[in-house]
């Protein structure tokens, strides 16, 4: 019996691994994110139930807003298959300029026994019109409507969210994000490294995917890339309780009489809370990391998988919805808070930054935040990018890009040259090796001593290789293998199998919630709350649009 | 004392294990080299923190041999080369009801003298490099064993800690001289490269483990090697456990090095795998295995890990403002906030003209952060883990079974891992594992002991994997100067630290509050305050309502040294 339970638990989480993981890199090919939204200013939206799908093969009832007519557009452009159905979790993005008067119609599709529902929008000054008279806004009664409208005062990120039985709407799906977007983003938000970085996306066919080129209209909230997250945990017995009263006779013979009847109504206990499910944009690992829009998930249309270049200046737009916070822990870097609600955080002069920097941050239910992220690998005190001064292994063409320039700026990086594969390199720890013995084609001397490949196990996103670049794995994982011209070179080593691009060496970091019990789905890890953050090559084309 | 005695068939498992190693060769190895690149022996004694007084000068190595065309050192080197070996595995730790719990964990292999003493295990080159001196090979469950730590019905916890002192090795464990590398010539003169033997490894690794993991404490400009040997987890044969380290909170860490399995390696059983970091910005970071992250974190296997700032090196009486713009003509160690959004420790707004000078021990002053002003200092400091055992997970953990992830319940919240009032018993607390012998398995005290007019700085971390805790000071008030490893300061250079008595951190996050008892009036020697959580239900042992996340703090006439292990006099 002890044997048997050993060989289950042994085999559950080596098959639950492996499918999964392969499963995500089947799948995550060459997903990104980006913000996609909805533009306005007017939003017709309706809330109505559906399933969600969860990575452990269930599809749970749930709530959501959704758009009960076509949008008006969508944002940013390009993003391939975008549609706004109608129940998504979360709702749709609402993307609007700031100074915009908004207007959200919402209609009630709920089943009737779920009563009334409204939507909150915490931050703006709100008019109602029509609806029924609820506890703290206005509400539509089943089959009906009720309008919010406000000026889009401030910019920033927000989230709204179901007014009307939070306890139960909130957790069955009932919200979403507004994004206010600056009305005069500042001019050096256009100059500088955000032009030069503009130009190096350009030079590698690179679109821009960007909402604005500022969070605010400060000129210390310029960005380079951007993505939304929104953090919300799952109890599906709340679900179940809820899809079975629903769908109960009696109820559905009494709500047939009209949606006032007595007995027409919902008993869901929402306490004690226990949730399974952890998600982020209303999906888990793996499926996160899935494409924006993917088919596989008509209700769950945006997904968490955020990619970026060194030196990038990153806007991370985040909401905290559900009842719990979660730490959110970004590897790699620190986030400097922008803002939180819409508010931004300044020095007493209102000149520069005050927001604090954290390497964890919490999402906090109701509360939204917007912060900066880059990466650079300066002061690692190696080559990033494996460089030496002279790659010409005998018997083998030399690799130009294993000995490229590195010319620093004021601030000691690389952007002279916006084409430059190495471009925002960190110069001070140019040519310097890593390797004592390295394998390949990168120099000797450096201080640590790689071991045998044999006594690792090799992740899905390593590149198979300690560096950066499209020809780092060739050069240091095998002898006499300095150049991608070079058909006797393998890019796997082995046990590997990649979700890394094969066509670059990107740098994968994970973010994730570091309760690190919520990165796992319904008892399985990994799941949940969990995304890899690639920080890819200059040269490799990050595609939003997939 | 029964249940401080773990009964398990390991006659029966030990073999099973060994086997492994014999049939599929172990490839350990430690790496502290005496020279690099950024510290060449022929420049700087490797061995010492230099005082600083500006950045480092380098110059370009030349290009020979398709090598060079880098940055090295020439003259004023800052910094030293810093070394550590941690073991990967499992242990035992004891709660403070008596329960014994099963852990995965790290333990310490090198450094056991100085963790034995809740000090840091890192090591410069000369003493990590040591070989092992007594006579008697090292037993197994050394330190303890040399110690003679024994399960004695006779103290107060039940056990005898034993004397710490007399094992004062600070060594990597298993370093021998490789013999092959030096020709075959015998062990005479024989190399000291890293080369060991894998029998001490497994002797003293295996069933070591510790909670927190063995304390890592460096300086801004060292080189850290630290290795991580997987012995293999004896009580669970049945996992093939890899493990790693995540150095939480770097920035601008490297991917490879960051020790997340999906994005790098993962040391197999049998392994060593050295991490190599030049030391980040000064702060309070913290490490933890990241396999399986919310099954090895609850089962143990979380350190802590602090990078002291370059302004303690300053010399006397040179102007802290002056020492921070010394660091701004690097571009390395500068914060210029107009072209850098990620840096606190810009020079501060007021210049307050402080100068470096003694502490309340009459040590050189020690500072949380580069700030400038003074803002920061400290006369003792003591990092401080929070963590939460569920039993239940612990004990299926040490079964064969599978784990579940949504009951987990901690019900064990401990401070550097051991609940009141564990916290407050000095010295290194010993369990007795599986194989018999006693292990210090929770060397960390939690005993706040400040000088007189004195102030302490507490690195606060929680690792807990399920909750967010709050630590309350009643009575003395708390000055938060740091979050997350960064220096609470405006892109201006005002300081934005804050007075409170009360913080709260969730899991993967840490803060530096200062524990500020300089009011002589209010604060006299003898008195005892009391730290905790006001999060009541923390406040147990499992079944035990009395206990959990507390601590106490005491206002010395003296201290002996600047953190754990020090005595209040």
């Amino acid at each position: 019996m002890r044997e048997m339970k050993k060989m289950n638990r042994a085999n559950s989480k080596t098959i639950q691994f492996c499918g999964w993981a392969v499963l995500a890199i089947v799948l995550t090919g060459s997903a990104f994110a980006a913000v996609p939204g909805i533009t306005g200013p007017t939003f017709n939206l309706t809330a109505q139930d559906a399933h969600l799908n969860q990575p452990d093969g269930s599809a749970v009832y749930s709530w959501g807003y959704g758009c009960s007519q076509k949008p008006s557009g969508f944002v940013p452009q390009g993003i391939a298959n975008a549609t706004c159905p109608s129940m998504q979790v979360p709702g749709p993005t609402l993307v609007v300029t700031e100074g915009q008067t908004v207007t959200v119609n919402l209609t009630n599709n709920l089943p009737a026994a779920a009563g009334n529902t409204s939507i909150l929008f915490p931050g703006f000054q709100v008019a109602t019109t029509g609806g029924v008279v609820g506890l703290i806004t206005q509400e539509a009664a089943p089959g009906g409507s009720v309008t919010y409208s406000f000026t889009a005062s401030s910019p920033g990120t927000r989230g709204y969210y179901s007014g009307t039985q939070g306890d139960l709407q909130v957790e069955m799906g009932l919200y979403g994000a507004i994004v206010v977007l600056p009305k005069n983003p500042p001019a050096n938000c256009s100059a500088g490294y955000h032009a030069s970085n503009l130009l190096a996306e350009q030079h590698w066919g690179e679109s821009d995917f960007r909402l604005s080129t500022a969070a605010y209209d400060h000129p210390s909230t310029c960005y380079d890339r951007e993505y939304l997250f929104q953090w919300a945990e799952m109890d599906s017995r709340i679900h179940r309780q809820a899809e079975a009263q629903v769908l109960d006779p009696t109820r559905v013979a009494l709500c047939a009489q009209g949606a006032a009847t007595a007995g027409c109504s919902l008993s869901v206990q929402t306490e004690p809370y226990h949730p399974a499910y952890f998600l982020i944009n209303g999906r888990s690992m793996p499926y996160l990391m899935d494409p924006n829009y993917a088919a596989e998930y008509p209700h769950q249309p945006y997904n968490g998988n955020p990619h970026m270049h060194p030196g990038e200046l990153v806007l991370i737009r985040t909401v905290g919805q559900g009842r719990w916070q979660h730490p959110f822990h970004e590897h790699a870097n620190h986030v400097r808070i922008l803002a939180r609600d819409g508010n931004l955080i300044l020095t007493p002069d209102g000149q520069a930054l005050a927001g604090i920097l954290m390497f964890n941050t919490d999402t906090t239910p109701g509360q939204a935040f917007d912060g900066i992220f880059y990466f650079t690998a300066r002061g690692l005190n190696w080559d990033a990018y494996g460089h030496h001064p002279a790659p010409n292994t005998p018997g083998s063409p030399a690799d130009a890009n294993a000995s490229l320039p590195c010319t620093p700026d004021a601030n000691g990086y690389n952007t002279g040259d916006p084409t430059a594969i190495n471009y925002f390199e960190w110069c001070q720890d140019h040519n310097k090796p890593l390797q004592v013995n390295p394998f390949g084609d990168v120099a000797a001397g450096g201080p640590a001593t790689l071991p045998d490949p044999n006594i690792f196990t090799n992740g899905a996103w390593y590149g198979g290789t300690p560096y950066l670049g499209p020809d780092a794995s060739l050069r240091a994982t095998a002898p006499a293998c300095d150049t991608t011209q070079n058909a006797g070179c393998t890019t796997l080593l082995p046990s590997n199998t990649q979700a890394n691009p094969a066509n670059e060496r990107g740098w994968a970091f994970m973010w994730h919630s570091h309760n690190e019990r919520e990165i796992t789905t319904n008892n399985v890890f990994p799941g949940g709350m969990l995304m890899m953050m690639l920080v890819d090559s200059r040269e490799f084309v990050i595609d939003e649009s997939l | 004392m029964g249940n401080r005695k773990v009964r398990t068939p390991l006659s029966i498992l030990l073999p099973i294990c060994l086997a492994t190693f014999a049939a599929h060769a172990q490839s350990f190895r430690v790496q502290c080299p005496t020279s690099t690149i950024t510290h060449p022996s022929t420049v700087t004694n490797v061995n010492a923190e230099p005082a600083y007084n500006g950045p480092t000068v380098f110059a370009t190595v030349p290009v020979a041999n398709g090598q060079g065309g880098y940055l090295t050192p020439t003259s004023n080197v800052n910094g030293a080369i810093k070394c550590q070996q941690i073991s990967g595995g499992d242990g035992y730790s004891t709660m403070a009801d008596g329960t014994q719990t099963f852990m995965f964990s790290f333990g310490p292999l090198s450094g056991l003298a100085d963790i034995a003493n809740g000090l840091p295990g890192t090591q410069f080159p000369t003493a990590f490099n040591s070989l092992y001196p007594y006579p008697t090979p090292l037993q197994p469950g050394d330190p303890a064993t040399t110690d003679k730590a024994s399960d004695s019905p006779y103290t107060q916890g039940g056990y005898q800690e034993g004397a710490p002192g007399a094992f004062a090795w600070n060594g990597a464990v298993g370093l021998v001289p490789d013999v092959d590398a030096n020709n075959g010539s015998g062990t005479a003169g024989a190399l000291i490269d890293g080369h060991v033997d894998p029998r001490q490894i497994m002797d003293v690794g295996v069933m070591n483990g510790n909670i927190p993991a063995p304390l890592i404490g460096i300086d801004e400009d060292d080189e850290l090697f630290l290795t991580l040997t997987n012995v293999g987890m004896i009580m669970r044969p049945d996992l093939f456990e890899q493990h790693t380290v995540h150095f939480h909170g770097y920035p601008n860490a490297s991917s490879f090095y960051d020790g997340v399995p999906d994005a790098s390696v993962a040391i197999n059983i049998g392994g060593s795998f050295t991490y190599y970091y030049l030391s980040p910005d000064a702060g309070t970071y913290f490490y933890h295995c990241h396999i399986t992250p919310p099954e090895h974190l609850q089962m143990g296997m979380v350190g802590q890990l602090y990078v002291r700032p370059r302004q303690n090196r300053l010399a006397s009486g040179t102007s802290l403002y002056a020492g921070l713009q010394f660091q701004q003509s690097d571009l390395r160690t500068a914060c210029s906030p107009a072209n850098d959004i990620l840096c606190s420790a810009t020079l501060p707004a007021i210049n307050t003209g402080t100068a470096q000078g003694p502490d309340k021990l009459g040590n050189p002053q020690k500072y949380a952060y580069n700030d400038g002003d003074g803002s920061t200092a400290y006369d003792v400091e003591y990092p401080l883990q929070m963590h939460g055992f569920d039993p239940n997970f612990h004990f299926v953990g040490m079964t064969f079974n599978p784990e579940a992830f949504v009951d987990m319940k901690d019900k064990y919240f401990l401070l550097n891992g051991r609940s009141y009032p564990d916290t407050v018993r000095p010295g290194p607390q010993a369990t007795q594992s599986s194989d018999g012998k006693m292990h210090y398995s929770q060397p960390l005290p939690a005993i706040i002991n400040i000088p007189v007019g004195g102030k302490a700085l507490l690195r606060l971390v929680n690792l807990s994997v399920s909750e967010y805790h709050t630590i309350q000071s009643l009575g003395v008030p708390m000055k938060v100067v740091g979050w997350n490893a960064k220096l609470l300061r405006d892109q201006e250079g005002n300081n934005t630290e804050y007075y409170t008595n009360s913080i709260t951190l969730g899991g993967g996050e840490s803060l530096d509050a200062i524990l500020d008892a300089s009011n002589t009036a209010l604060f006299q020697p003898g008195q005892v305050f009391y730290l905790y959580s006001p999060n009541l239900d923390h406040l147990s042992n499992d079944a035990e309502n009395f206990g959990g996340l507390m601590t106490e703090v005491h206002i010395c006439n003296s201290v002996s040294s600047s953190t754990f292990g020090n005595t209040c006099n």
